[in-house]
């Protein structure tokens, strides 16, 4: 294999990748590594492109979890003082946001997240918990985060997820979502006959149910649970942008 | 071979439990089966009363169980059936005198003596039917056309499954006239929220009013359609699981016949 070859691979498939964004330097890391590895990988790749990192603005982004301020911090100083890259600063985490005019940030960070759709998802995950068969009367499934359901919740059945709650079936028992508090989780169910719907602290009972066999969601709108047609809405695909939920 | 332990339960009381205890129990040994119908409603018991064999009891489940009498002493051999024996609740003692493991152990004594036992499982989802489900290798499920039946159906349904026990469902007490005009559950939505094997339809019939009052089996009674439903559910159980199941019809219509996938999904 030739050389350059094996450079181009450890860039896009190394535990570091780079990537010119904008008039940003885009790195990608994962900071699950011991520091030192960092530094050889970050080092490898900077090394490459000695004359565009002076005075460059840095950006590391180490997925979605939080607490990795010390090793920015680290890493920062060390890109400083062997590359001269001007200023180094974290990706903005996630935000749990499904309305996308909140998200017009003038962040110039958040702008990167925008147009770097392929690539830069790869430290992030969204928590789901997915399961196949019918919930039945007396059952409760919980789940931290997202709940996916290959099959049916029968009446009498119980789901609760800290985030969404998605039944690629019947839901006709009750479905509480985004607890304790998010009151932008949704509910969706390919059969929704729910008997009752709560997401975040808001309880929506005595739904009418709807004759027509279609995809339908709940969601919160100014304090009440509102249902719509999926598909008609689409209100995640009509959103500018990718953004982990 | 050792014989099978099939629990008749449905968490609902009232639905037909141990009616379709009694006639499935009578049908399976006019086959020709050694058949033990065993009454686990503890305190309440109603089986033998159902099947005239009241007068005869002199040991029952729990004297078997404790040891206090031999499985023998306390099988009552039915007045009509060969084959057929009643092991009759007791009716002093509450449930909590017997134990599961109590009740495994029986029913290892239980399958060396007959082909098929039937438990009939009190009400509720407590220690009765903890004790009834205990032994049982398989489980009918009985369910009336009634969201709180299927309700209780489905809860007792899920519990079985966790017990590694594939139930399969009998829904009792259709009046055809009112599933036409949309007052009673059709079957079909029924099977579709419990979503496990049909195995039979029973309508609701006069003649299990009197075959309860008179204790004769309802299985014997030529013109009661509940008892041919009954009969063709033992046949499906003995083995004979092509056995078309028959929908029940309202008066002046013929009877149609469906196919036994039904139960398997939509
Ligand atoms: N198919 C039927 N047609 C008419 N009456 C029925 C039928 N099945 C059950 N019953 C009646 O319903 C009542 C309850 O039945 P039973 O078998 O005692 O239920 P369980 O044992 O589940 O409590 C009894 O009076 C019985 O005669
Ligand atoms: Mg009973």
């Amino acid at each position: 294999m030739k050389k350059d070859e094996q450079d181009n691979r450890s860039i896009q498939n190394g535990p570091v990748r780079l990537k010119g964004v904008g008039d940003s330097l885009c790195v990608t890391l994962d900071p699950a590594l011991p520091v030192d590895d960092l530094q050889k990988e970050l080092s490898f790749l900077f090394k490459r492109c000695a004359t565009l990192a002076v005075n460059a603005k840095v950006v590391l982004d180490t997925g979605e979890k939080e607490g990795y301020e010390e090793l920015i911090e680290v890493l920062g100083a060390f890109l400083k003082s062997t590359f001269g890259v001007g200023s180094v600063s974290a990706m903005l985490k996630k935000k749990r946001s499904p309305d996308p005019d909140e998200k017009r940030s003038p962040d110039p960070d958040e702008d990167i997240r925008k147009r770097d759709v392929e690539g830069s998802w790869h430290h992030y995950r969204s928590e789901v918990l997915m399961l196949m068969g019918r919930v039945r009367s007396g059952q409760k499934v919980t789940a931290e985060n997202h709940l996916l359901i290959l099959g049916d919740v029968n009446p009498g059945a119980e789901v609760w997820a800290g985030g969404d709650i998605l039944i690629m079936g019947s839901l006709r028992g009750t479905a509480v979502a985004g607890q304790p508090e998010n009151e932008n989780a949704i509910v969706l169910a390919l059969d929704f006959q729910p008997t009752q719907i709560q997401i975040g602290g808001i309880v929506g009972a005595g739904l009418p149910p709807s004759s027509k066999k279609q995809v339908e969601f709940a969601h919160v709108e100014n304090d009440t649970i509102v249902v719509e047609a999926y598909l008609e809405a689409n209100t995640f695909g009509r959103m500018p942008w990718l953004q982990v939920r | 071979m050792d014989g099978r332990i099939i629990v008749i339960t449905s968490g609902k009381g009232g639905v037909g439990k141990t009616t379709a205890t009694a006639s499935i129990g009578a049908a399976l040994a006019l086959e020709g089966r050694r058949v033990a119908v065993v009454d686990m409603d503890i305190g309440l018991r109603n089986l033998d009363v159902v099947m005239g064999l009241e007068n005869r009891i002199v040991f029952n489940v729990v004297d078997a169980v404790k040891g206090k009498c031999k499985l023998k002493q306390a099988s009552i051999k039915d007045r009509r059936i060969e084959n057929l024996y009643l092991i009759p609740a007791s009716q002093s003692d509450n449930k909590n005198v017997l134990s599961p493991e109590e009740m495994v152990s029986f029913g290892e004594i239980l399958r060396k003596e007959f082909d098929f036992v039937l438990m009939d499982c009190p009400a509720g989802i407590e220690r009765g039917f903890e004790n009834s489900v205990a032994s049982a290798d398989e489980a009918v499920v009985i369910c009336a056309p009634e969201v709180s039946s299927v309700r209780d159906a489905d809860r007792v349904i899920g519990l079985l499954y966790a017990k590694s026990i594939t139930p399969k469902l009998v829904i009792n007490r259709i009046i055809p006239e009112m599933v036409e005009r949309g007052d009673m559950l059709n079957h079909i939505d029924v099977v579709d929220v419990l979503s496990i094997e049909l195995i039979g339809l029973v309508p609701m019939d006069d003649q299990v009013i009197i075959a309860t009052n008179t204790g004769n089996p309802l299985v014997l009674q030529k013109k009661s359609k509940a008892g041919e439903a009954f009969r063709r559910i033992a046949l499906r159980l003995n083995g004979m699981t092509d056995l078309p199941i028959e929908v029940p019809q309202a008066e002046g219509h013929f009877w149609r016949k469906i196919g036994t996938k039904l139960g398997l999904g939509k």
